[in-house]
This record gives C-alpha cells, structure tokens and sequence, in this order.
C-alpha cells in the first residue's frame, strides 16, 4: 500500500503470511500511534483496515504483515506495550492463532 | 469542601500533589496562565534555562540522578519542538520525564494559529504516551497517570500539551478522582514456559558454560540491582562487561570486571564476546554499538536475555532463554538457582587478550591523566556527566567508576549539547555532591548560554572541555573512513576563560599535564560553578575501533596506513 515504506529483506525467501488484529481504543491519538508503531518499525504491510469492534470506544485494525511468525511476534509485542491498545491476535496462514504473550 | 480553581492552579497543585520539587522551563504566550499561578507554590522550584531543550535534558538528567519523575515547561510552538530533541534522548535511554506545553485555545487548534504546533502529532514516536488536555475536569488526573506512566515499566518521557484556555477555566476543585485507566498494565514478569522454568533454563546453562559473560546494562541501575549482579558474578565467578549506559552499574577495578563492549570496546572485551559460549545479558538491549554486525557477533554464545520489555527480547540477537522482568527480582532469583562455581582459566584467557597501545597524545596531557584529575580532587566521589563523542568513549573507557549511578550520558540518541543541562538536574538531584559536565567543544558550544542559568540559579556544576579543535570523532570517522578529507570538522572556540569571566565563573585552561593536579583541584573546589578547558591533542583517535557494521573480531587499532595523525 502506498505511503508503507518497502519491505525490508526478509529472512525466509517466501515469508509467510500473517494477520495481526489489534483491539484499542478509539481515541484518534491511539490510532494515530498505532499506524505510527508500523511506520516506525519499517514492517511489509498488505491491507490495513479499521472497524469499529462492536465494543463501545474500542476499534479494531487488522493488517496482512508479509513476514515470519518471528517478525510477527516481534510487531505484537511493540503494539502490545502500548498504552490504549487491548489485545493483540495474531493469525498464521495455517489458521492458527495466538495471542501475544506480555 | 471545594473551591473555584483555574487550570494554571490545578496543574500546580497535580505537581505539588505528586511530589515534584523542581521544574525546568521557560515562560511564553500560551503558557502564560501556568506562570501567573506558579509563584503561588513555594514547593515548585523553577529552573529558567535559557533554551528549553536545556529543560528537557535537565528533567532527564534530574529523573536519570534521582529515580524520580524529572519536568519540564515550554510554550506552544517553538518552546514545544525546542523540547523535542531532549524528549527523544529520554525516550531512547528510558529516562521518566513529564513534559509540559502550553498549547493555543482550543477555537484556535488546527487554524495555524500563531505559535501553533502539533506538538502531540511531532513527539508521538518519542514519548511513551502523550495527552492534549481538551477539557479542565480532567486535568489534575491526567498529571497524577503521566506521572505514573513515564515511571511504571520501562520508564520514558510522556507529554502533556494544555491550551490556554484550559488553563484559564475555572472549575470547582475537589480531590481529583482516580482515573480508570484499565489500559496501562504493568509489564508482568514471565518466559515462556514460565518465570521459574526460565531461570532454571538460565541456571543449567551458566553450570554447563566453560566461557560465560555477564553483559550487564542500563536496566540494572533503572531497577538498582547492583548487589544482585555483584552476587552473582562472585557466586560463579563470570566476568562482567558493563554497556555505556551500564557503566557504575559493577564498580570498576572489580577482579570480574571486563569494561565496555563494542564499538570502542576495548580488544579484550570483544574478544570476550566473540570467544563466550554463554552470555547473560540484563537489562540491556543489544543495540549496534554493542553488537557490531549483528550476523558475526557472539558466534559460539547461547544467549539468555533478562529484560522489563518482552519486545526487546529476540529483538537484536537471537535468544536461547528470554525472561522478562525487573532485573533486580529475575537476577535474585538467578542468583538462588545458580551453584557456586568458578571461571579462573577463562577470565585469565580473557587476560591473554589484553593489548596496549601506543597512543599519542600533547604532551602528558592523556584524556587518562585529565580524568585521574578530576576523580583525586573529588576523592572519587562525583558523578560525571559527558556529551557525546570522543571524550565520551575516553570517560567510558578510562574513569574509574566505584558508585553505581555515577556515569550519565546520551548513550541511544547520542545528542550532543547533553552534558551542560543534564548536569544542571543532576545537581538539583543531588545537591550535596559534586557533578562534573565533561563536554568536547563542539557540544559544549552548543548548550553554553546554560552558564547563565547556573550563575542565575546557582548550580554549582563543574565544566570540563576537552578542546581538541575538531569534532573530533567525526574526524576520526574522516581519517578512517573519508580520505582523510576534514570537511567542515575544524571548529574555532571561544577564549572560554574570557567567557566564563563574562558570566562571573572561574575559568582556567590547562596545557601542561603539570597543571593539571592544582587546577582541577581549585575548580573542584569552587563554591559555585567553573569552567576548566583542557588544550589537548588535536588529533587523537579513541582506540580501538569497530568500523560500523563491523564485526567485533575485526577492529582497528592504529590508523590505517596513509591516514597520518598518530
């Protein structure tokens, strides 16, 4: 997607696919910081989508990262020490799905 | 009972309320209403810096010596992106500051307003949380959790941006409510499969280890786990290697004590690494100074990585045992679980690696003798405070550290202009100590006008400048790597003893080593702040050197042939 900076060599030749669905709150600050933490840390990006959860003041967004389950751990774990976010799911191709340990 | 409070009163009484004693700042437009309230609280005691990037470097100097929240104050605007250099220093190192902006009134925000920034939107990667106050009800709470947040976990700097006219509305004040604030959790301890199976893990591999390190950085003196680690070397007998921000964390001159590593590690201390089939690493981040290239770095080591933060953990280098924690608690535990042993044959191994070098220097006038200077006239009791450059890998190196918490310097950022204001709060911090502000100069002109504030406030900080007449770590960078090619290096320097009489300070300069004992001992004696510059060579490089993404076997330690100068 435009305005991601490019992916960085990968590890693996053909890195895996992974969703990354993170709960936070709906607070345009929050938000704001959360697309920051995956500017920041300069991560392949595929689609990025913001819904409201069905939880009053919470939202959902859900990002594909083009990477290993590694470098997928490592983006949960930046967003789930920020303050404001909820939880954070990541699901691997193979349907399976974890949540990031703290 | 409650009582008709503005803004500006409230936001005094948070900080009141929350402990805080000094304040870093500088008075402007919009946040004018604060200033008009703050005579009103004795308790608050302002510091008038004369830049306010000063202000957040003494907040975080100040939170860096003390442990405890460090503020500072700026306008909107200017005041505010002035700040941001000293938020992200924090940032980087982890030090607990609270930021305080003025911002335009709210009808004004997002019309450009004069002295209008979108401070909250510029210090968002910088600052672990940051708040636009849009409604006065929610002040005095919004202080009371920023002052929580930038301490609980991996401290850092947090921002509070309050326009005038929030300051200026007034409400009646009650005690202020506690915030839910069901979002901030505390980092919690664990590994996978467990805390305990973690340590157990890290035991077996300390008791089946021939070449063990200790890596010991700034997460040891955040959580003053200094007995602990000592405890542990001296119950196993590992040698200890201290990062920059780790040094004073296990006193220098140590039988277990190594030095620094990377990027001007000493040879030893690389080969250490390169050599080590088990490191554990505390409180530290494996950051590229450290590491060199990461690929060839530790090759043969299994790694235990103890850390606050999980994300850091397998971040840099891969780990063989993660544990996240307080490193004060995983290291007592460690230190439970570990049997006594010894590593003789290895740390004299390690010895086998020690070189020494020919280095040149003007004179006896050695970076090692200035320093040997500093800690006789203070009888080792001081706590220096360096810039960023080639005297900063000089005090690293060679400054005998013996009290924890004693050496502080930009280490992440790397800004220069640091030393000054950070001394300044490190004084405030420890009033009764000596602090000494080790600066090149270079970064000393950067942050000089602070002597006013030093004489206006009377903070009696000792200055160091080493005067080498470049900046000279880029030149060494140029004589390395640049053809030797000086570009805009040369830097001229005021007379600084003629501009420390200008501010009614002692200053002295030193050109011979056989000044050096008398003139540091009058300067450290000074009642209030001097200044002594030390004319040194002009072209001395800080040996050795790991080009950057360099491997740490691989470093350089003389000038490459046709690179003269020493």
């Amino acid at each position: 997607m435009s305005g991601v900076a490019p992916p960085s060599p990968s590890p693996s030749p053909s890195p895996a696919a992974h969703t990354v669905a993170v709960l936070l709150d709906d607070a345009l600050v929050t938000l704001n910081r959360a697309f920051g933490v995956l500017r920041r840390r300069n991560v392949p990006i595929e689609g990025l989508a913001l819904h409201p959860s069905g939880t009053a003041g919470e939202s959902r967004l859900t990002f594909v990262l083009k990477a290993d389950a590694v470098t997928a751990d490592r983006v949960a774990q930046q967003f789930h020490k920020m303050i404001g976010v909820r939880s954070v799911m990541v699901l691997a191709n193979d349907d399976s799905t974890t949540e990031a340990k703290r | 009972m409650s009582e008709m409070l503005s803004g500006a009163e409230i936001l005094c009484r948070a900080l009141v309320d929350a402990g805080v004693e000094v304040i870093f700042g500088y008075p402007g437009g919009a946040i004018m209403p604060f200033y008009h309230a703050l005579p009103d609280h004795p308790r608050l005691r302002h510091i008038l810096v004369r830049h306010e990037q000063a202000a957040a470097h003494a907040a975080d100097g100040y939170a860096r010596a003390s442990g405890r929240v460090g503020v500072c104050v700026a306008t909107s605007g200017p005041g505010a992106t002035n700040l941001v250099t000293g938020l992200a220093a924090a940032h980087m190192d982890n030090s607990p500051v609270v930021a305080i902006t003025g911002q335009v009134s709210r009808p004004m925000i997002g019309r450009d307003a004069f002295q209008e920034t979108d401070i909250i939107g510029i210090t968002l990667p910088i600052t672990k949380q940051n708040y636009l106050v849009q409604d006065v009800t929610e002040l005095a709470e919004v202080v009371a959790e920023a002052m929580a947040v930038a301490l609980e976990g991996r401290p850092g700097p947090v921002l509070i941006d309050v326009p005038k006219d929030v300051q200026n509305q007034k409400i009646e004040y009650g005690a202020p409510r506690a915030r839910a604030r069901g979002q901030s959790r505390p980092l919690t301890p664990g590994a996978s499969g467990g805390l305990e199976d973690g340590v157990r893990k890290a035991a077996r591999l300390i008791a089946g280890a021939e070449r063990p390190l200790l890596m010991v950085g700034h997460g040891v003196i955040l959580a003053q786990a200094y007995a602990e680690v000592r405890a542990l070397a001296e119950k196993t007998g590992i040698p200890v290697i201290t990062t920059l921000l780790g040094i004073s964390a296990f006193p220098d001159g140590h039988p277990l004590h190594l030095g620094m590593p990377g990027m001007h590690g000493e040879v030893h201390v690389n080969r250490a690494i390169q050599n080590a089939d088990v490191i554990i690493g505390i409180g530290l981040r494996f950051d590229d100074r450290v590491t060199g290239n990461t690929a060839s770095f530790a090759p043969q080591a299994r790694i235990v990585h103890i850390d606050l933060d999980r994300a850091e953990i397998g971040k840099n280098v891969p780990v063989a045992v993660g544990i996240v924690g307080d490193a004060r608690d995983i290291t007592r535990r460690l230190v439970a679980a570990v049997e006594p042993r010894r590593c003789e044959r290895w740390v004299e191994h390690i010895h086998g690696f020690v070189r020494t070098r020919a280095e040149s220097y003007r004179g006896d006038l050695s970076p090692e003798a200035i320093l040997a200077s500093i800690y006789e006239a203070s009888h080792g009791d001081c706590t220096i405070v360096t810039d960023v450059g080639q005297h900063q890998m000089w005090v690293a190196k060679l400054y005998p550290y013996q009290r924890p918490n004693t050496h502080i310097t930009s280490g992440g950022l790397g800004a220069m202009g640091f030393a000054v204001p950070a001394a300044m709060g490190v004084h405030l911090a420890r009033p009764n100590g000596t602090v000494w502000a080790i600066s090149g100069d270079g970064g000393f002109q950067m942050n000089m006008a602070e002597m006013a504030t030093m004489v206006q406030e009377g903070l009696p900080v000792k200055m160091a400048v080493f005067n080498n007449g470049y900046l000279g770590m880029v030149r060494q960078w140029q004589q390395f790597f640049h053809e030797k090619r000086y570009s805009c290096t040369p830097i001229w320097s005021p007379d600084y003893v003629k501009l420390a009489e200008a501010y009614s300070i002692p200053g002295y300069r030193v050109k011979e080593a056989s000044e050096l004992a008398e003139v540091v001992a009058r300067a450290n004696a000074q009642p209030g702040p001097a200044l002594v510059e030390f004319m040194i060579e002009q072209e001395a490089n800080v040996y050795p050197m790991i080009p950057p993404g360099g491997s740490l076997s691989e470093p350089i330690e003389a000038a490459p042939a046709g690179a003269a100068g020493d």
